[in-house]
């Protein structure tokens, strides 16, 4: 075997293999993927990942404080008023919020309605009130919140040297 | 006399390959109390591996719970990266319940997080349902 042909052989003998490598693992088909899983994937929106994230570590944060212990009541009660959005995303702040209304929920420690709260919440409250008076023929008493739940995304943008954050 | 520009070729590829193996490095030093105050209520772990390059480079030093809000139960692991470079992994947490069935819970979902080089962390979950006094911690690359 000559030198020239050899050096071919060797190649083409990494090569072949390096191409399996690459190519291997892809998939062009179309499946299901678990969005809670590792293959879930991740784009520079706000994914379902950092909901789950950010919906943890409040639910951690606020257990862990024992902050709802020292409600005058158990449960205590949590009004969800809105979650503003000042990002350039369109989002449903409903995601971040059905999760931590199930985790809190589940704890057994909150008792959580969105009849209650502020502004518009509030009447919606008070009709509520009109309507159990209206069944039962008993005056309602509306128990005001002990905590009430709101927030506001804020989204920040640098740039240097080409890069993005 | 052609292996003079052998060895010349030999001694630049290990000065480049040095150069590009600890110009990476990220490495974290750390300072605490010689005599630490806290008193963690550490527990003993049964750990089953099956990968053993995992194994090899991110590994879990110990595991302790405390109880929050008078019945739910937290557990935090503390990992450390073997490694000179940084290594990001995925774990996720799964309660059980006293009778060894699983308890699901919306805060049960794989997570990610990056270690540098040498870093030690703390990674910490509580557990929403108060039926969970049992866990299972996940690791995967």
């Amino acid at each position: 075997m000559t030198t020239a042909t050899f050096k071919t052989a060797l190649l083409g003998a990494l090569v072949l293999p390096a191409a399996f490598v690459f190519t291997g693992c892809q998939s062009n088909q179309v499946r299901v993927v678990d969005s809670k899983g590792p293959d879930a994937i991740v784009t520079s929106g706000i994914n379902p990942q950092d909901w789950s994230n950010a919906a943890d570590q409040l639910v951690g944060s606020l257990l862990t404080s024992g902050a709802l212990d020292k409600a005058p009541a158990q449960p205590a009660i949590l009004a969800v008023d809105r979650i503003i959005n000042n990002t350039t995303v369109n989002v449903d702040t409903d995601l971040l919020i059905k999760k931590i209304r199930v985790a809190l929920s589940q704890t057994g420690k909150v008792a959580v309605t969105n009849t209650m709260g502020l502004g518009e919440r509030a009447v919606v409250a008070s009709e509520a009130s009109e309507l159990d008076e209206m069944m039962t023929g008993k005056k309602a008493k509306v128990i005001a919140p002990h905590y009430t739940l709101y927030g506001k995304l804020i989204q920040q943008r640098q740039a240097i040297n080409g890069v993005t954050q | 006399m052609n292996t003079v520009p052998r060895f010349a070729a030999g001694g630049l590829f290990a000065v480049a390959s040095l150069v590009a193996l600890t110009g990476c490095a990220t490495n974290v030093n750390t300072v605490e109390r010689a005599q630490p105050l806290a008193n963690a209520n550490y527990i003993a772990d049964k750990r089953v591996v099956t990968d053993n390059t995992l194994a090899r480079t991110v590994r879990v030093n110990s595991v302790n719970q405390d109880t929050v809000s008078g019945n739910l139960l937290k557990v935090q692991v503390t990992l450390e990266n073997l490694k000179n470079n940084a290594r990001t992994v995925r774990y996720k947490f799964e309660w059980v319940s006293d009778t060894g069935m699983a308890v699901g819970s919306p805060n049960e979902t794989w997570k990610v997080i990056t270690l540098q080089g040498r870093e030690t962390t703390t990674i910490s979950t509580v557990a929403i349902n108060p039926r969970a006094v049992d866990f299972v911690f996940k690791m995967s690359e």
